[in-house]
């Protein structure tokens, strides 16, 4: 179906969106052509200008990046090769004490710290919280998510990776230092 | 064992329908498409005839529903809507469903499948006006409370269609009361099972079979009159059909209603290739449970454990879903093992609220999708006896997982409006005894189908609203289910914090509290909530709910007192949790675990609280404005918003409270340095928690949960081992960690 205009994809990335537009995307058929509006509203987004492959998270991008595929932080920090579990190159709090867990659930029933630990993965350069496991303590770190990048170009956008290298174009709206992620909201 | 002979099998085919079945399935193998169909002739030679009779295949079955549900004597099927009504293919797949519990699309479906595989052609037979029943989740439902009732729709002679709904039941006749039963920790427990028998005949139930619910269950109207409901819906359906059939023959309905499911394996793959990517998903999530100590308890297993429910999906470049819990734990003696016809109801409940929203929703979505489920593990139970009574108490962990994967894949993609951070657990309370009538009685309270849901990537989560199992979410009206029951509501509040921090946050859960009146002998019994560990995860930098809670209740108390006296009461815990022990005196305990304790009485004070959904994004970018709002709706306390958000307010009457900007940001840039200063390298972290992992130096119930893994999955093992650079032969064997008796 008919896309949306980029000021709308990325005011709708932001959760800036008012709500009754929201809605009516949601409600709507998807629009064939967002992952590319997506991937540029997200480009205009980041103050870098290597080109962004796939969005992984909230702030976590798969880019190319002198010719290698790396994931970055939002604030340009590089976790290392994409075929490698990010969280294993940022930062990690674990909170098990029953102290460092209200911390987070003041007045709230929280887990045994002998039973449970949080996680929370930081990122070196900008201290966002990136992702935050819980589990069992000893249980190894999770890879969210591995994609076939390659297949997902080729065979589903019908436009392999091999043929588009290099570096998105100059970035306009990429204000924000080096160090910090886009300040949405104070 | 005895029902091993009836496992759902190929077995030699004794029948024209057991022919018919067999033929699909080689066609299905030898194609990839449902009965061999490579082309929908039907559609593309009148695509507006094929949308209209699939339209009104699904208006049969809602409108079906919708008139049951005015027989129905159940809050839980009036108020609450759990019920679905569906049509069938004479092989047993489904074509067309109504709204309501989506989770049987393909329950039914193995449930007839099983009774042609069975040879009841032969015996019983299956004939004009015959009504058959199940409740077995080894034959195809999910537990014991979720009965299902099918017919066979002849046309000429001929079966062209099954009809068939499900209703859960409120109270099974199980060793507590109630659906499901939490103390069941055999199938022998569970309550009134009825497998795959023919209940009714020349549309007619039986006084036979009546006589045996009458007799067998606390509180039978509900059970029996549901019986008479679920058969009106699918005489009603039966009588629709064979009217549309009068219009466009039988043929040409028995092709098109293949068409329609092979139509939807062609959505199923096609929607996940334009809302996702290709890939290798991981999550996780945990469940713990404590009955040490618990009266009634036997000691057929460990009464204290930790489950681990791990989950990789994978998406192909086909489109095709397939889900595989390697490195489940075992099942146990607990009531909450599940089935593979319950797996298929968590994912199908699933992938209709996020794929399948529109369009074909049938047996085409379940062959466009796969779960492997490991032999003898909690998804895939090796021994039938085994109890299923409270599957959902995993199921709801390991299928939020699923939706967190999914949405890992809509972000990626872009489609950023439908990530969602998943359901959560609904712990459930059912009681029995003597109601405030004298009588006695059972009852399911079914205000559990109203947590709080996760977060969106857009927006806070739902409040008070959400449960996975049950897309039409709704806790009932306080005054219906006080008539049901003898408990009055002192209070139903909305429990501040109780959604996962983010920078949206999960939605909020409620709390009730009630003063129990006019008995001497209420039995509760509570089930599905995990202790001492989070049953559920955020994303994106989102913490998990709070889903820990704990019972309070205080017997004996001085309430009646109180009210003379003009005194307040009590309708909540209060912000610090700590206002029953304030304001009442009496007997006051906590209980962690499932409640199951000796009879209350008039005058004791009850509470039980649900869960709120996980956190999307960090905390520290919220948005200030939305907090505020919910200080003000009571959804968010102030200490929260400073503590965990970083919020800092202008220092006015807590009523006219507002935003200091300036003090949030320097609060909020003092909270990231401190975050980089308590953090370490995750590489250090690594390198210090080998040396925990080598000493195995974690409680029993962790080294536990890590052996039976290991011994179950030797994949897990290696993945393990390699993970922490272990020697091969490292194991938890050896430490205190003994296998389960039930191993």
């Amino acid at each position: 179906m008919k896309g949306y205009d980029r000021k709308t994809i990325g005011d709708l990335l932001e959760g800036a969106l008012p709500w009754q537009q929201t809605k009516q995307i949601m409600s709507s058929y998807k629009d064939d052509d967002r992952f590319l509006k997506a991937l540029a509203a997200h480009q205009m987004r980041v103050p870098w200008k290597a080109r962004i492959l796939l969005p992984l998270g909230e702030n976590l991008y798969i880019v190319l990046k002198e010719g290698q595929r790396v994931v970055r932080c939002s604030c340009g920090f590089v976790f290392g090769d994409a075929s490698r579990n990010w969280k294993l190159g940022a930062v990690v709090l674990v909170r098990k004490t029953r102290q460092e867990l209200e911390e987070i659930y003041p007045h709230a029933d929280v887990c045994d710290g002998n039973w449970m630990e949080l996680r929370e993965f930081i990122c070196p350069s900008c201290a966002t919280l990136l992702e935050v496991e819980a589990c069992a303590p000893g249980y190894p770190i999770v890879e969210d998510f591995r994609p076939d990048l390659d297949a997902f170009y080729s065979e589903w956008l019908g436009a392999p990776l091999e043929d588009a290298s290099g570096e998105a174009s100059p970035n306009e709206h990429g204000g924000s230092s080096l160090s910090q992620p886009p300040d949405r909201n104070t | 064992m005895k029902l091993a002979h009836m496992m759902d099998g190929h077995r030699a085919s004794k029948g024209p329908l057991a022919d018919q079945l067999a033929r699909s399935e080689r066609l299905f193998a030898s194609t990839g498409h449902y009965a061999g169909l490579e082309d929908l002739e039907l559609r593309q030679a009148d695509p507006l005839r094929f949308e209209t009779v699939h339209m009104k295949l699904r208006a049969f079955c809602v409108s079906a529903r919708e008139m049951a549900r005015r027989i129905s004597a159940s809050p839980g099927v009036r108020e609450v809507g759990e019920m679905v009504v569906a049509l069938y293919t004479p092989e047993g797949d489904a074509v067309a469903l109504s709204n309501g519990i989506m989770v049987h699309v393909h329950t039914m479906s193995r449930f007839i499948k099983w009774m042609i595989r069975n040879e009841y052609e032969g015996n019983p037979g299956i004939a004009p006006g015959d009504i058959f029943a199940n409740n077995d989740a080894f034959i195809g439902t999910v537990q014991v409370p979720d009965v299902m009732d099918v017919i066979p729709i002849f046309h000429e002679g001929r079966l062209i269609a099954w009809a068939g709904a499900v209703c859960h039941e409120l109270e099974a006749g199980g060793i507590t009361p109630g659906g499901d039963v939490a103390l069941a920790q055999e199938r022998y427990a569970e309550g009134l099972f009825v497998c795959a028998e023919k209940i009714g005949v020349n549309d007619t139930i039986r006084r036979d079979y009546v006589i045996r619910c009458e007799r067998n269950l606390r509180m039978p109207i509900y059970w029996v009159l549901d019986e008479q409901a679920k058969v009106a819906a699918c005489i009603y359906i039966r009588e629709q059909l064979l009217e549309l059939v009068a219009d466009i023959g039988a043929e040409t309905l028995v092709s098109l209603c293949r068409e329609f499911i092979e139509e939807g394996r062609r959505s199923q793959l096609a929607r996940t290739r334009q809302l996702t990517v290709p890939g290798t998903y991981r999550g996780h999530a945990f469940y713990g449970h404590i009955t040490s100590g618990k009266p009634g308890f036997q000691a057929l297993g460990d009464p204290d454990w930790l489950y681990a429910i791990p989950i990789e999906m994978t998406i192909g470049v086909d489109g095709k879903i397939m889900l595989d819990f390697e490195g489940a734990q075992p099942w146990g003696y607990h009531s909450m093992n599940c089935t593979p016809a319950g797996m298929d109801g968590g994912m199908f409940v699933t992938l209709t609220q996020h794929m399948n929203y529109e369009g074909m929703v049938n047996a085409g979505a379940w062959l466009a999708t796969e779960l492997r489920l490991p032999p003898g593990s909690w998804t895939n139970p090796d021994r039938e006896t085994c109890a299923t009574a409270t599957s959902w108490a995993l199921l709801l962990p390991a299928f939020g997982v699923f939706q967190r994967l999914l949405s890992r894949g809509f972000l990626a993609r872009g489609f950023v409006e439908e990530v969602f951070v998943g359901q959560v657990n609904s712990p459930m309370i059912e009681m029995g005894g003597i109601n405030q009538h004298g009588d006695e009685f059972g009852i399911a309270h079914f205000e559990c189908a109203a947590a709080g849901s996760g977060a969106l990537a857009i927006k806070d989560g739902l409040d008070t609203a959400y449960v996975g199992w049950n897309p039409e979410s709704d806790m009932g009206n306080v005054e219906i289910w006080e008539q049901e029951m003898p408990l009055l509501y002192l209070g139903r509040s909305i429990l501040p914090n109780s959604g996962g921090a983010g920078r949206f946050r999960g939605g909020n859960a409620f709390l009730s509290t009630w003063l129990v009146s006019k008995t001497d002998e209420l039995r509760l019994v509570t089930s599905e909530h995990s202790s001492r560990v989070f049953d559920n995860a955020g994303m994106c930098g989102g913490y998990p709910a709070p889903t820990c809670q704990v019972h309070r209740t205080v017997r004996n108390s001085n309430i009646a007192q109180r009210a003379r006296n003009r005194l307040p009461l009590v309708h909540d815990l209060g912000p610090g949790q700590d206002r029953l022990a304030s304001r009442l005196d009496g007997i006051h305990e906590q209980t962690e675990g499932p409640f199951i304790a000796a009879p209350m009485k008039s005058g004791d004070i009850f509470t039980h609280s649900y869960n709120g959904g996980g956190g999307y994004g960090d905390p520290l970018a919220r948005c200030p404005k939305l907090t505020l709002t919910d200080m003000r709706n009571g959804h968010s306390s102030r200490r929260h918003a400073e503590v965990v958000h970083g919020i800092r307010f202008l220092e006015s009457s807590e009523s006219e409270l507002a935003i200091d900007w300036d003090a949030t940001k320097q609060a909020r840039k003092s909270m990231l340095r401190n975050r980089l200063e308590r953090a370490r390298p995750v590489s250090a972290w690594l390198s210090e928690e080998r040396q925990r992992v080598m000493s195995r130096d974690f409680v029993p119930e962790v080294r536990k949960m890590y052996a039976a893994a290991m011994r179950l999955s030797p994949r897990f093992a290696a993945e393990f081992r390699q993970f922490w650079s272990l020697p091969s032969e490292f194991s938890f064997e050896d430490t205190g960690a003994g296998k389960d008796p039930s191993k």
